[in-house]
């Protein structure tokens, strides 16, 4: 409603790239990850050795060794700080009417922004409390390997969940969030892209996501509750092979 | 039978002054739609509590529902007053009408509001087609029955406002410029001579307030009085400017 | 010098078509309309619009029987020359069309669809869906926004036209027009003012015409000198829906699908429709006209229908006129092909018409009559001299007439669908006189002219204002509209009786010494929608009595205007010579009436008196088709066409006679 003034700022000259870019960065790398990271943290309820499987996954990645921290900044950190910041400005533009008109749709619209701001704040919460970044604040809870090599991934994780009692119920709203979040995220995209037309294609796309959100869901929800219930006294394996050194710092 | 119902109206003086609502008991008769209950109105402006006060200031003129003039939001939900029938109204909400102007536009007095803005979208767009001139130059291109049908539902937007006021993207905040204009822009690119301004018109789309500010909430083909797939053309206008950008990029 | 200027007031199809046409010529428009011109009445046609195309061509069709059907089916009453251009360019008015994006529907090789309409026995009607005046519209809404975006075109909605300016000479100079939101008042200087202000059906209460129809902006140009035609021919269409505040069209088709008209025998019988037995139900257009049943021509369709309900007292309801059209006996399949109009009636009754028979009532459709505009024959076509400076020229110089302000094109009755092809014809074709004129102009542009002329047009539309603001009385501008719009319906519709016509002007001259007496109750400075609708009334008040004036004085039967006192006695004889000596008679009648009443009603505003009007009548030229008799449904109508024509041969060979000796 309100025309854009006379003076052409960086973001409105550039507003198709930067609005797109928004959309595909959410999907490609932010929502790649978040499957990944969703579905790695599922091996915590593989059979077998507990948080073994889950130590072998986290393994895999942390081989990347030296390079895996600008990896993460590079494909994780800023694409998501970019989708993170334009999304507040969308928040921040739109009018929600939800209470007003109760269509399906429109609750989803309310639902996206709302679960837009619960993720970040999760993750916020989340990076604090798990990444050796937050270790000067008092974070960083996460130990890929304890003294002499221990396999610690699986137990210092829960030993964070399980700190206290609103730990795992914040895990488990701020996970759904950015299961939601991505689900619908693939569902609008489908349509800002163009590729879903018709009410038809959008109703099957619709069921699609759904079932893919399901899937996620299940996956984040069985991680957070295999690290609920994983038994914190026992042991931690040692690992045999040596990156130890390397890795010490976590995930 | 003497029954009454009552409605609440919020009136507004002129755009300078506070929003304060009015009721009114209006004897009830079979048929009566909220044009006639407005005009009831005009006719007796008494309230409620029995104080004269003036008629209620509105918009109308086809009572058809294809001018589009009489939009307003009835018991919280925007609609044409002329095809808001009182009996199906006041089975929504146990026997009171709410009525209000719609909120996406600057109230000029009572329920009158100035839609201007969505005229200026439809300039923004381009929403003609550029021909030579008004001469004889033999009839016009052929078109297919198939495009036919596709042009002419969205040929019938009344430029009504019902779904810019249901977007919770148009707003003050937001530069959208709505649902209607997007769907002519698409339906004067389909149009096999308008189509020459094509790219002029996804120019505008992929510019500020155009196609990305849309937030797929699909309130817009939800309460379009005219049934226009607003949806569809806000698709397509996604998927045409994502290929005129890259036409663009790549040096067409 | 100022720039030159052209105002044109009103933005349905006729006053966009002109506006664009004269923007395209270079030439600055201010158009002034009271809606946005998106929301023209314009938009309510639905049926289509006529021109002959290469299909009827191959039927046999041309421009000229396209020419004889208008003036035919409007009883002779047009000037034949505007009306035979208009049909001749009518090809190339569709062709415009079809370039502009109209969505006309489409064959399957991708050529414009054509149905049949009333009155031709050609599919001449060109159509968009079921909304063809709404596409129209807008097609010429977005050219005039394009030249709106390119600074040739300003446009004022929400402005109502108070009057023209006219200055000693006479001279239209400009308009009075107040901003209905700020309600300020201003002059627009113009060389050329085009009134394009549509019908006024709203004299007539409700009617199918849109809340703006009042009919205001055409009796502002009255009391300033122009004068009025025709003002008693007013259309009535047979089936629409009443609702409490408009009527709504209900198509034709419902009938012609099968749809049957009825009444309780019984008065007002208040049981459930469905439950009255067959034998206590009267289907009067049945039982009155065997042959056409149902599908009876539309004026007698109405007539019958006026009669049940005004004079036998059958209404259906009490409170008000209405019959059932039922359709729910009609299979499923045949039901479904009704489904675009039982939706109309569903969504605005509440009703479904599938299971509940439809109440219907004539409606007050279209104003044939109009504002006087002139036109110069063109000798050697039989047309109009395309850019005379007097095609439809009001005869106060300046100032234009275009659409159904008009009343040029339809004579006595309008075809179905040529009321759209009128208004975007005589919207283009007022053009290249407008723009002769201003080059005729040497002594600059009326923004030259004196500001005083300006000012005190001004000022006195600003002292009738406030004079009628502040008029302290005790009457209510709606309920005397009410009372003018039940009596001008009841007297001066359909069937026309001089006595009831007295009693309804009777009726005039009281509410207007009421009006005197009209308090608002909005005295307010600010979008004050009373003080626009009781000013609107005065006018209606106006009008009203040109119409029942004109009504009252035209003693015969002629298209709309159905006199059952004056018809001439129909043949009824069964013998043939006795038959074929009634039909001389019947012709020597009607040659009498034609001598005395084939005339235009012209109706000039008196100044000074009480609100008179002075009506005198006007020669129409049938110079191309001479007048024949309507003889549908009569006895013996094959014998008195025979007769015309040998009369007709008869006088003709009496001139040649004549010239020879």
């Amino acid at each position: 409603m309100a025309h854009p003034t006379e003076s052409v700022s960086l973001q409105d000259k550039n507003y198709f790239l930067v609005r797109r870019l928004h959309s595909l960065l959410g999907l490609v790398p932010v929502g790649a990850f978040l499957c990944v990271h969703l579905l790695t943290n599922a091996t915590i309820l593989a059979p077998g050795e507990a948080g073994g499987e889950f130590q072998k996954s986290i393994e895999r990645i942390h081989a990347l060794g030296p390079l895996l921290v600008p990896v993460e900044v590079v494909f994780i950190f800023l694409p998501l700080l970019f989708h993170s910041l334009l999304g507040f400005q969308i928040v921040f533009n739109s009018q929600s009417n939800a209470q007003q008109y109760r269509y399906g749709s429109n609750l989803r619209y309310t639902a996206q922004r709302t679960t837009g701001i619960l993720a970040f704040l999760f993750i916020f919460y989340h990076i604090w409390q798990m990444h050796w970044f937050g270790k000067p604040v008092g974070g960083g809870a996460f130990e890929l390997h304890g003294a002499a090599g221990a396999a610690t991934g699986a137990m210092t994780t829960a030993v964070a969940i399980q700190q206290a009692w609103w730990i795992a119920p914040v895990y488990a709203i701020g996970v759904l969030s950015c299961v939601f979040h991505l689900a619908n995220g693939l569902w609008t995209s489908l349509i800002t892209w163009g590729i879903t037309i018709r009410p038809e294609s959008q109703r099957v796309a619709g069921y699609v996501c759904a079932a893919f959100g399901l899937v996620l869901a299940i996956a984040g929800m069985g991680a957070l509750s295999g690290f609920r219930t994983f038994d914190v006294k026992s042991p931690p394996p040692v690992v045999t092979d040596g990156h130890a050194d390397v890795t010490s710092h976590g995930h | 039978m003497s029954k009454s119902f009552t409605v609440t109206i919020q009136r507004q003086d002129d755009p300078h002054s506070p929003k304060y609502s009015e009721s009114f008991e209006i004897p009830y008769e079979p048929g009566l739609n909220m044009t006639t209950v407005l005009q009831r109105i005009a006719a007796t402006p008494v309230t409620s509590d029995n104080k004269s006060s003036t008629p209620v200031a509105y918009d109308s003129c086809c009572l058809e529902e294809i001018c589009g003039a009489c939009t307003m939001v009835i018991n919280g939900r925007v609609r044409q007053a002329c095809s808001a029938l009182i009996d199906n109204v006041l089975e929504e909400s146990a026997g009171a009408i709410d009525v209000k102007p719609m909120s996406k536009f600057p109230v000029v007095r009572d329920l009158v509001v100035n839609r201007k803005a969505m005229f200026e979208s439809l300039k923004r767009v381009k929403a003609w087609v550029k021909v030579d001139g008004y001469h004889d130059l033999g009839s016009g291109p052929r078109v297919s029955p198939h495009e036919q049908e596709d042009a002419y539902p969205l040929s019938k937007c009344m430029t009504c406002g019902c779904c810019v006021e249901a977007c919770p993207q148009f707003n003050d905040k937001s530069p959208f410029i709505g649902p209607a204009a997007v769907s002519q822009a698409i339906l004067f690119n389909a149009n096999p001579t308008g189509k020459i301004d094509r790219d002029e018109r996804l120019e505008v789309l992929a510019g500020p307030g155009g196609i990305a500010d849309c937030g797929n909430s699909q309130n817009c083909v939800k309460v379009c009085p005219k049934d226009i797939p607003l949806t569809d053309s806000i698709a397509k206008a996604g998927r045409d400017t994502t290929l005129y950008k890259f036409r663009q990029f790549f040096g067409r | 010098m100022g720039k030159q200027n052209v105002v044109v007031v009103g933005g349905g199809l006729a006053g966009l078509a002109a506006t664009m046409r004269l923007a395209e010529a270079g030439i600055h428009v201010d158009l002034i309309s009271m809606v946005p011109v998106k929301r023209s009445h314009s938009v309510c046609a639905q049926g289509g619009i006529n021109s002959v195309n290469e299909y009827t061509r191959q039927q046999g069709d041309n421009e000229w029987l396209h020419f004889d059907d208008t003036v035919y089916g409007g009883d002779f009453l047009q000037h034949q020359p505007p009306v035979k251009e208009m049909c001749d360019w009518a090809p190339r008015v569709i062709d415009l069309l079809d370039r502009l994006g109209v969505t006309f529907n489409r064959t399957s090789e991708g050529l414009r669809d054509q149905r049949r309409f009333g009155g031709t026995m050609y599919k001449r009607t060109a159509f968009a869906g079921a909304t063809t005046g709404q596409q129209l519209i807008y097609a010429l809404d977005e050219q005039v926004r394009r030249w709106e975006a390119d600074g040739l075109v300003n446009k004022y909605e929400y402005w109502e036209f108070l009057g023209p300016i006219v200055d000693d000479q006479g001279q239209c100079r400009g308009v009075v027009a107040q901003d209905m939101f700020s309600m300020e008042m201003r002059s627009f200087a113009a060389d050329a003012v085009v009134l394009a202000t549509g019908g006024c059906g709203l004299v007539f209460g409700r009617s199918t015409m849109s809340m703006i129809c009042t009919g205001g902006a055409a009796a502002r140009a009255f009391r300033a000198g122009a004068n009025y035609g025709n003002g008693e021919f007013i259309q009535v269409h047979p089936t629409a829906i009443p609702g409490t505040d408009k009527l709504r069209l209900m198509s034709e088709s419902a009938r012609g699908e099968g749809g049957r008209v009825w009444v309780p025998k019984k008065p007002q019988d208040s049981r459930d429709p469905m439950s009255i037995p067959a034998s206590e139900r009267y289907y009067f257009l049945e039982e009155r006209y065997p042959k056409y049943g149902n599908l009876v021509p539309r004026d007698i369709a109405t007539r019958e229908i006026f009669d049940v309900c005004v004079n036998m007292n059958l209404s259906v309801e009490p409170g008000r006129l209405c019959v059932y059209l039922d359709v729910t006996e009609l299979p499923p399949d045949t039901q479904k092909k009704l489904d675009g109009i039982l939706e109309i009636y569903e969504k605005f009754q509440g009703d479904n018409p599938r299971k509940v028979p439809m109440k219907i009532f004539p409606a007050v459709h279209y104003s044939m009559g109009g504002l006087w505009a002139d036109y110069e024959r063109n000798d050697k076509t039989g047309g109009m001299v395309m850019g005379s400076l007097r095609n439809q020229l009001s005869n106060v110089p300046g100032m234009y007439i275009i659409g159904e302000a008009d009343y040029q094109y339809h004579g006595g009755n309008r075809l179905g669908a040529n009321s759209l092809l009128s208004c975007i014809f005589s919207g283009l074709f007022v053009a290249p006189t407008i723009e002769n004129q201003l080059a005729s102009l040497k002594d600059g542009s009326a923004a030259d002219a004196p500001s005083s002329l300006f000012e005190g047009a001004v000022k006195e539309h600003k002292q009738k204002t406030d004079d009628l603001v502040g008029n302290q009385g005790d009457e209510n501008p709606y309920h005397i509209h009410q009372e003018l719009g039940d009596s001008m319906t009841r007297n001066v519709t359909v069937v026309r009786r001089n006595k009831d016509i007295e009693e309804t002007l009777s009726k005039i001259a009281e509410l207007n010494a009421r009006y005197k007496n009209v308090s608002l109750s909005d005295k307010g400075n600010w979008t004050n929608q009373n003080l626009s609708f009781t000013r609107a009334l005065g006018d209606m008040l106006l009008m009203a009595k040109v119409i029942a004036q004109g009504a009252l004085q035209r003693d015969e039967c002629r298209g709309v205007h159905y006199k059952p006192d004056f018809q001439i006695t129909a043949p009824d004889a069964d013998n043939p010579k006795e038959l074929r000596k009634q039909a001389t008679t019947w012709c020597q009648s009607f040659k009498k009436k034609n001598d005395q009443w084939l005339k235009s009603t012209i109706a000039k505003y008196k100044p000074g008196g009480s609100g008179d009007v002075e009506f005198s009548y006007e020669d129409v030229d049938t110079s191309l088709i001479p007048p024949r008799p309507r003889t549908y449904g009569l006895k013996g109508a094959e014998i008195i066409e025979e007769v015309w024509r040998e009369m007709l041969a008869a006088a003709d060979n009496d001139k040649k006679a004549k010239v020879g000796a």
